[in-house]
């Protein structure tokens, strides 16, 4: 870190438009304290911290590594009479490192949709780079999830205590954690490969990809590889996945899929459509008599 | 004298203007400050993308939300005439899920509220980090939780007619193993004692065998002279039945019924929160409205000699995480794996209707309303626990809170007495 | 030329002379010396190539569906509306009935009434799937385009393919009494009238 004179790195976690959902999931990390143990904890929104936010909002305190949690609005979200914004923007020009913690602080998320023309992410708009992004993206970390998964925040803050660099793409997302699909690790992998689709809600049996409205197959992340609570998933549990960590998350009708004449509108990522085309045909010309049998049968 | 305190860590924050004579809290005014907009956010969407969006309401409450979203849609299909006969199980698994929340909630607001603003405001500090037993035990209880609904915050996993999860036994197992590392370390930590033997306590007089961190809660609050502040109106409210526990009103110790028709809703000046109230009147809504609609002895002999006081209304909460454990035990007991997980078609079944869900949340009554025309919402509304107890009031009466408040002898004390509602921003500002 | 170059040609003279046969003929009454004395093989060679006469009857369902499924990915690539390109495909498939009868012909009377010859290797769209694919393809497109209503595949596709074996099935039984070219415009309009968004 650059501030050799701190022993520990200072973290500060600022909250803008957001539900806390990323602060209570971080909370759930079975390793917590361990990691905190490496910073020292400037501020958080629910952790016991040294300063209050009262004192934070007067811009005095120093800080290396700034979680911004929640949506970003230029004007109009005031605590205490400061605009937040204004504060959010302080910190990150004098930290070494900035996590976007969430999907909202990332690329605008659930809260962009009440005021889509300002309300954004941080350095992002949906996709598109906000005017803050020339000054900050050098430091930025995109940490999309709704809300972020404990350990992907648990891994880069490691990361960035031990002094490693973070190969990230395009959107500024660790590729270790993003580069593969949710779909990546889905317990029901073997059902998508021979295209059977489940036949409703409640079963084990089946994929959620062809008619509930499962986006796994295009959604960056490693849900299904880093569980959920250390023991589960959405698709595990037999939910569809609503791309969540995707720029243009929350879209609509979550729970159907959008087909044209039967074809699912969205391919798996990268998958040219004549080559996802003529496998589903083949594959879907087999009848596989498992995979038309419920696993366990609890009837006697 | 006015004087305005930033209160925070209250899942947000909230603004308090309090008057002051001559250092006594006279009259306070509570204001949250930004309004997110998820119920206009809702309007024009697939009835069924409330199960997704509600739920990001609140970090904290989230599984919460969706279970009042698909107890909304739910009610609106048997409005247009399609009935849904959930299975046994896929109640019992929600029921589980729900309860599994409260109790994560409930001991984080005492790990990480009470008990540190107890102990700056009584200054018996002692350095301990309280935060690491409400982060373990939320991480124990949530997990187990995430055996069914895939995972907490923000899980999906209740739909119309069910539940989305088809367990096997090895699901139910380690849930049950986690509900009893849950009592293990509410014995070791929380209450100091056997369940079993906690459970025979039914009057205050009892109250002295209680040890761990709800003990040294009680005599904080005694030896301070905090356990009688904090008095309200001494009404309570609960809309929703489940958990084991049934509706009610409950005045005067007298519980009757009530209609969730009688919800009265308005907009507050200078507040992003709207104020709600039943048949004019202020209500408290929370664990200890529960307990008293419910009878619950130990908090009824409470009551009796401390009314609707902090210590009332703490124990109350720390009490019902207790039940809880017990309870979802016992539904996980009952689950039998060879019904349906859920009993409707997963397409979406009508096209126009209205629907109202009520769950009872960690902080109190939940409900939530839906209008659907032509496959869209076109009107939803949210009215959250806090709304109760945090409401300005009306001309007649003041806030549950506000009440509580006033004629403290400090903002501090008036402060500690204020997050003893366990207030929640980000819900309140939906 | 390289012997695998060769040994390829060869094949595809085996495929076209067999599927010839069959469909003049008759899969059943077709039997592999037929086939060898038309090209002058002997049988010895010919089962050098293919093993069984099912396997070569597969291979010659696979074959004239990917020459049929490379025409209509052509019209797919093209920027036109779905209305133009239903007439094309209509086209191509009056064409090769007309100029390659055989391919159609066994598509009907051999690949359709002789299941049982391709239930092991050939099951559903397996053979089938340069072809089909193609036909997704281009449903896809002009759904997405909102040319095309959007409804369940084989509602579509029924309403597409079996009108145009109908037809071709009719120019066989030589009641057609005009050129099947004739009815490429109306038989385009109507497909494309009951699709249309």
């Amino acid at each position: 870190m650059k501030n050799k004179q701190h022993s520990k790195p200072r973290l500060l976690w600022l909250q803008s438009i957001s539900c806390n959902g990323n602060a209570h999931s971080f909370l759930n990390h079975p390793d917590l304290f361990s990691i905190l143990s490496h910073f020292e904890l400037v501020y958080h929104p629910i952790l016991e911290t040294k300063h209050t936010l009262q004192d934070i909002l007067k811009c005095e305190t120093e800080c290396d590594i700034l979680i911004i949690e929640g949506s970003l609005k230029e004007k109009g979200l005031m605590k205490a009479g400061v605009e937040v914004s204004s504060v959010i923007k302080h910190y990150a020009s004098i930290a070494t490192h900035i996590i976007s913690a969430g999907t909202c602080a990332t690329f605008g998320g659930m809260f962009k949709q009440y005021d889509p023309e300002h309300i954004t992410g941080f350095c992002f708009d949906g996709e598109v780079q906000t005017t803050r992004y020339e000054q900050y993206a050098q430091k930025l970390i995109s940490l999309p999830g709704c809300p972020i998964h404990p350990k992907w925040l648990g891994f880069v803050l490691m990361m960035i205590v031990q002094n490693r660099p973070i190969a990230k793409d395009s959107l500024h997302r660790p590729l270790e954690l993003y580069a593969p699909t949710v779909h990546t690790g889905c317990a029901r992998n073997e059902y998508f490969e021979w295209k059977v689709d489940t036949e409703g809600f409640g079963l084990k049996e089946g994929c959620l990809f062809y008619e509930l409205g499962c986006q796994g197959p295009y959604t960056h992340g490693s849900c299904n590889k880093i569980l959920w609570n250390d023991i589960s998933s959405k698709t595990i549990a037999g939910t569809p996945c609503f791309g969540c960590t995707e720029p243009d998350f929350p879209k609509t009708t979550l729970f159907e899929t959008e087909t044209r004449m039967g074809i699912p509108a969205t391919m798996p990522l990268g998958i040219p459509r004549r080559a996802y085309l003529t496998v589903t045909g083949v594959v879907k010309s087999f009848r596989i008599k498992r995979f038309e049998e419920r696993l366990i049968s609890y009837d006697d | 004298m006015m004087i305005k305190k930033l209160i925070e860590k209250i899942e947000g924050e909230a603004e308090l203007d309090f008057t002051l004579q001559k250092g006594i809290v006279e009259d306070v005014r509570i204001r949250f400050g930004f309004y997110r907009g998820i119920e206009e956010i809702l309007v024009g969407k697939a009835p069924r993308d409330a199960l997704v969006i509600t739920p990001r309401v609140c970090g904290i409450c989230n599984h919460a939300h969706l279970l009042a979203a698909v107890s909304a849609l739910e009610n609106g299909y048997e409005n247009a005439g399609i009935a849904v006969a959930l299975s046994s199980k896929a109640r019992y698994i929600r029921e589980f899920t729900l309860a599994c929340e409260l109790i994560q909630n409930h001991m984080k607001w005492f790990y990480m509220t009470i008990l540190p603003q107890l102990e700056r405001l009584t200054q018996s500090e002692n350095g301990e980090n309280h935060a690491l037993k409400a982060s373990y035990l939320s991480g124990v209880i949530t997990k187990a939780l995430a055996i069914f609904a895939g995972q907490w915050p923000h899980s999906s996993y209740a739909v119309p007619g069910g539940v989305t999860c088809d367990p096997t036994y090895i699901d139910v197992m380690q849930a049950a193993t986690l509900v009893d590392e849950s009592i293990r370390f509410f014995e070791q930590v929380v209450i100091g004692m056997a369940l079993e033997e906690y459970m025979q306590i039914d009057a205050v007089g009892n109250l002295h065998e209680v040890k761990g961190d709800l003990g040294n809660v009680l005599y904080l609050l005694g030896t301070h002279g905090i356990a009688e502040y904090g008095k309200s109106h001494d009404r309570f409210i609960a809309f929703a039945e489940g958990l084991g526990m049934q509706s009610g009103k409950s005045i005067a110790t007298t519980v009757s019924k009530i209609d969730v028709r009688y919800v009265q809703e308005w907009v507050q000046e200078k507040s992003m929160a709207k104020a709600v109230s039943y048949k004019d009147r202020m209500y408290e809504t929370g664990p200890l409205a529960r307990a008293m609609v419910n009878k619950i002895p130990i908090i009824k002999s409470l009551h009796k000699r401390y009314k609707d006081a902090v210590l009332t209304r703490v124990f109350a909460r720390v009490h019902e995480g207790v039940m809880l454990l017990s309870y979802a035990k016992e539904v996980l007991q009952k689950l039998d794996l060879s019904e349906p997980s859920c009993t409707l078609e997963s397409r979406l079944l009508a096209d126009t209707f209205e629907g109202t869900g009520v769950v009872e949340a960690a902080r109190g009554s939940l409900i939530h309303k839906i209008k659907v025309e032509d496959k869209k919402i076109s009107h939803y509304d949210i009215i959250v626990p806090t709304q109760w107890n945090l409401s300005a009031g009306t001309d007649q009466e003041k806030g549950v809170a506000i009440k509580a408040m006033i004629g403290a002898k400090s903002m501090e004390e008036a402060s500690f007495l204020f997050r003893t509602f366990d207030v929640c921003s980000v819900c309140t500002t939906q | 030329m390289k012997i695998a170059d060769k040994k390829a040609l060869k094949r595809e003279s085996i495929i076209q002379t067999a599927l010839q046969l069959f469909s003049t003929n008759g899969f059943h009454k077709t039997t592999i010396p037929d086939i060898a004395a038309k090209l002058g093989m002997s049988v010895g060679n010919l089962y050098n190539y293919f093993s069984s006469k099912d396997l070569l009857a597969q291979e010659i369902i696979r074959y004239t569906s990917e020459v049929l499924g490379e025409k209509i990915k052509e019209v797919n690539m093209l920027d036109v509306s779905a209305e133009e390109k239903v007439h094309k495909i209509v086209e191509i498939y009056f064409s090769m009935a007309k100029e390659k009868p055989e391919m159609i012909e066994y598509f009907l009377r051999v690949y359709l009434s002789n299941r049982e010859v391709f239930s092991d290797g050939c099951e559903g769209m397996v053979c089938v799937s340069g072809f089909i694919t193609e036909i997704m393809i281009f449903f896809d497109d002009a759904v997405s385009s909102g040319e095309l209503r959007n409804q369940d595949f084989f509602s579509a596709f029924g309403l597409f393919m079996g009108y145009l074996g109908g037809m071709v099935f009719l120019k066989g039984e030589g009641v057609l009494p005009k050129d099947i070219a004739c009815y490429i415009d109306d038989i385009s309009r109507n497909i494309y009238y009951a699709l249309k968004a």
